[in-house]
């Protein structure tokens, strides 16, 4: 039921694509019954093997274990979600969230993980727990950060980053310089202060850069105005394993991500900043490649199909295609495609099947073959976007600052709006994907869209 | 050790808890034995870069969460350390403590030692907000009610200062402007960030008082200026011109394309002191530009250089390089970058080096070339100088 990533090692449980799970449930239950009718063991038994299986199955449902769900390609596996909502219809529950963070939230089971920021400097950290189901609270630890730096007065605080989780453990980093690891029941089990060890972080929007779990390592790519740098840290210990210096770095906010190269079995670790984007051997922190034509600020993060990187990042500037694998600069050999058209300065970018959609700050959204860069289709969407864009089974998710989701049909030429969708709050974190829901973090509050009833903590 | 403990019913409202704060019990059944806690309180102090002994460090906290409210005292202690790993462990352990006895009926807490925390400048800004955070819960206004006195205070001065604008706000909207203006000079004494010096001499201004703000905030406004020398690419930052050798205002020099160069004097109009070289020496792109002045200080002082500049600077004082940022397309902004510094008795004499850097790959992205620099003492306040330079005339 579960397979391997597109990241090679770094091994994720994550839902077939394609596999429904009411199929699958069927299957496994009717195998059973039929296997107990014959040895006619009680009703009673078989009623708690079956509420154990159900278990054990929806634990297989999808995760959306960090930034950009469970490939970092903001895609999921999911194919019946919610499409039509309100504040008064579709919404299973809302829970308000302390001070202020545009961090996705993540899940893990039945467990939401969320960050958040508050006080003067912004510097009192928030690490959250809920409740998938209700939106209950289950732990909530409050933390102290560094050194914070400025931020984006009506968008940001210091919780920006996404955290990210293997199931195990969370990973929580903070604009502050701040990394913490903790149990899923919320105990502390190490803390690293990077401002404090490597420089504090001088950044004029706060730091976005979300952690990435590869193997037993977290990397986090820490870009600002001082000393740039980025870090594999042991996830038991948080020790570094390595450290590699990006003196040519300036600021950007992008977040790392892994991609597979065919025969080496490592993955590359892919790093967009500063004019260019970086390969790393992610166990070692060697550089592998360089690709230029980046600006000079990047935010959006990479996305990988067709064995192809996407790297994008605005605004004026354009989409690199980029096929992974060499050695040394390989700006004049290794890019595939390249168009300027609908660069973003935000929000991340969405590959979906042949298709390459963007939608920039100013809510242009556009429409590439993924194959040859050509425009498919391009259209103005209302209101103004921070948070990236997701997919789900037949569709696209814009949601734009007033509160308000574009649904888009995806994976056809022809564009179709099929719904819009308005909260009432402005959205500027990238909403996450888990077991049939929908979790869109507004300004003030976390919503579960979908079915499965309508109760508020 | 034995300490003030109050009793906080859930029910007793906002009202009399600030009423509890006054009424002491001696709580004696809630010691814990202080040499186990002072151990395991040791053994979080270690807690330490690269995650070092964290596992140690959590079971002592483990350990910690055990006990109540009763080693308040000694937490808080512990965790007003500049460690600040070692203070989010302390922390951990206080936020268990402090949800537990919340949920009882009858929390106690020792509210005169937090009292006195939140107004000890002694104490760590955080474990000094963390625990007005507590006392505010107990005692709702609790906050607001102690500002006023505040107002030197290195953590709450800029709250504290925001408040008797507010004061002096309301006073003016009910028309009583010698309050306001009473008001607003008091915040205008103690404010240190700039928009609250800005904000009370404009209001002050309003109300027929000038503030001399360049004064008050130690900014340098007259310069002689050079410029702009020839530095293809970035290689300004690194490379040494004329005036760091010395500095000869009657000199000349070679500068871009061959022109001469020289210095002359310039006074910024800006009122927080910030230079556009761009109009005062000459647009230009990968080059150099050099600033340079004399203050007078009565006496020997200690003050801090607080100043920034885009691309970036470099500043020597009396010879002496005290600061240099490489970082390129950096912005200005003021208070951006500080270093220690030593003002002599008499004469000192301050040179900077502004770069510029290639123009922005977009033609339509100003390439801004400007500084801005004062002295300070730590909290901001001016520091006691003045220009040596000729004041010009139009």
């Amino acid at each position: 039921m579960s397979i391997h990533t597109q990241t090679g090692r770094q091994v994720q449980q994550v839902t077939r694509p394609g596999a429904e799970k009411s199929d699958v449930h069927r299957l496994v239950l009717f195998a059973l019954v039929s296997r107990f009718k014959t040895v006619r063991l009680k009703m009673q038994r078989l009623a708690l093997i079956i509420a154990a299986l159900s278990t054990s199955v929806v634990a297989q449902a999808e995760n959306w274990p960090g930034w950009r769900g469970p490939n970092r390609n903001a895609v999921s596996t999911e194919s019946h979600l919610p499409v039509h909502w309100s504040p008064d219809e579709g919404v299973r529950w809302s829970t308000p969230l302390p001070g202020a963070g545009v961090s996705s939230p993540i899940i893990w089971d039945d467990q939401i993980f969320l960050t958040s920021s508050d006080g003067v400097k912004q510097d009192d950290l928030h690490i959250i727990c809920l409740a998938r189901q209700d939106g209950k609270k289950h732990w909530h630890q409050r933390l102290w950060g560094t050194s914070p730096t400025r931020y984006h007065a009506t968008k940001s605080g210091m919780a920006s980053p996404t955290p990210v989780t293997d199931g195990t453990h969370v990973y929580a980093f903070f604009g502050t310089g701040d990394l913490f690891c903790l149990e899923l029941d919320g105990q502390l089990v190490w803390h690293r202060s990077l401002a404090s060890e490597y420089g504090r972080f001088e950044n004029r929007f706060s730091a976005t850069s979300s952690p990435l779990l590869y193997e037993d390592l977290v990397l986090v790519q820490c870009d600002h105005y001082g000393d740039s740098y980025v870090v594999a840290l042991e996830k038991t210990t948080g020790a570094d394993r390595w450290k590699v210096d990006r003196p040519d770095a300036w600021l950007s906010w992008s977040s790392p991500r892994i991609v597979p190269v065919g025969d080496r079995g490592v993955g590359e670790l892919l790093l967009c900043g500063s004019r260019k984007i970086d390969a790393l051997d992610p166990r070692t922190g060697t550089k592998l490649w360089t690709v230029g034509g980046m600006q000079h600020e990047c935010i959006p993060t990479p996305v990988f199909g067709h064995g192809l990187i996407y790297a994008v990042s605005g605004p004026g500037g354009k989409t690199i295609s980029i096929r992974p694998g060499g050695r040394g600069d390989v700006s004049e050999t290794h890019v595939v495609w390249e168009s300027s058209r609908g660069a973003p300065f935000v929000p991340s970018a969405l590959l979906l099947g042949d298709f390459y959609y963007l939608i920039d700050d100013a809510g242009i959204a556009t429409c590439l073959d993924a194959r040859d860069g050509s425009q498919v289709w391009r259209r103005r969407f209302p209101g103004k976007y921070t948070a990236s864009p997701i997919a789900a089974g037949e569709h696209l998710y814009f949601s734009n600052e007033e509160g308000e989701t574009i649904v888009v049909r995806a994976n056809q030429k022809k564009y179709e709006r099929v719904a819009r969708n308005l909260l009432g709050e402005p959205i500027f974190a990238s909403p996450a994907v888990s077991q049939g829901n929908l979790f869109i973090r507004t300004s003030s509050q976390l919503f579960c869209i979908g079915s499965g009833g309508s109760t508020s903590p | 050790m034995s300490f003030d403990f109050c009793c906080i019913s859930k029910r007793s409202g906002p009202i009399l808890a600030s009423v509890f704060v006054v009424v002491f019990c001696t709580s004696t059944c809630l010691q814990a034995d202080p040499k186990d806690i002072d151990s395991l309180l040791e053994i979080v102090a270690q807690a330490g870069p690269q995650g070092a002994n964290s596992s140690s460090v959590r079971a002592a906290s483990e350990e910690l969460t055990q006990h109540g409210v009763e080693i308040l005292p000694q937490l808080l202690t512990a965790m007003d350390v500049p460690n600040i790993v070692a203070a989010n462990w302390y922390r951990t352990v206080y936020e268990q403590i402090i949800s537990r006895e919340f949920q009882k009926s009858q929390p106690e807490f020792p509210v005169l030692l937090l009292q006195q925390i939140t107004r000890d400048s002694r104490w760590q800004g955080r474990t000094r907000r963390l625990v007005v955070r507590l006392v505010e819960k107990l005692a709702p206004g609790y906050h607001r009610s102690i500002l006023p006195t505040l107002l030197d205070d290195p953590e709450f001065r800029s709250e504290a200062v925001d408040f008797v604008m507010d004061r002096g706000d309301k006073a003016l909207e009910n028309g009583n402007a010698q309050s306001a203006k009473a008001e607003f000079q008091t915040a205008l004494q103690h404010a240190r960030e700039a928009g609250q010096v800005t904000g009370a001499a404009d209001r002050l201004k309003a109300l027929g008082v000038e503030i001399d703000i360049v004064t008050r905030m130690g900014i340098v406004t007259r310069w002689y200026l050079v410029g702009p020398f020839d530095a293809p690419g970035k290689s300004g930052f690194d490379r040494s011109f004329s005036p760091e050798q010395s500095v000869d205002l009657a000199a000349s020099y070679v500068g871009v394309d061959g022109a001469e160069i020289e210095w002359n004097l310039f006074a910024t109009q800006d009122r927080l002191g910030q230079v556009n070289l761009v109009q005062a020496i000459a647009p230009a792109t990968e080059a150099v530009g050099y600033a340079y002045a004399e203050l007078d200080s009565p006496h020997e002082q200690e003050v801090q250089l607080r100043c920034s500049a885009d691309d970036n600077l470099s500043v020597w004082l009396n010879g002496q390089k005290i600061l240099a940022r490489r970082q390129w397309l950096n912005g200005s902004r003021l208070d951006r970058f500080a270093a220690p510094a030593t003002f002599q008795k008499g004469r000192n004499r301050v040179l900077v080096k502004i770069c510029q850097g290639p123009q922005h790959q977009n033609p339509a992205v100003a390439n801004h070339w400007s500084m801005q620099l004062r002295f300070c003492d730590e909290t901001g306040a001016g520091a006691n100088f003045e220009s040596a330079l000729p004041v010009l005339t139009e």
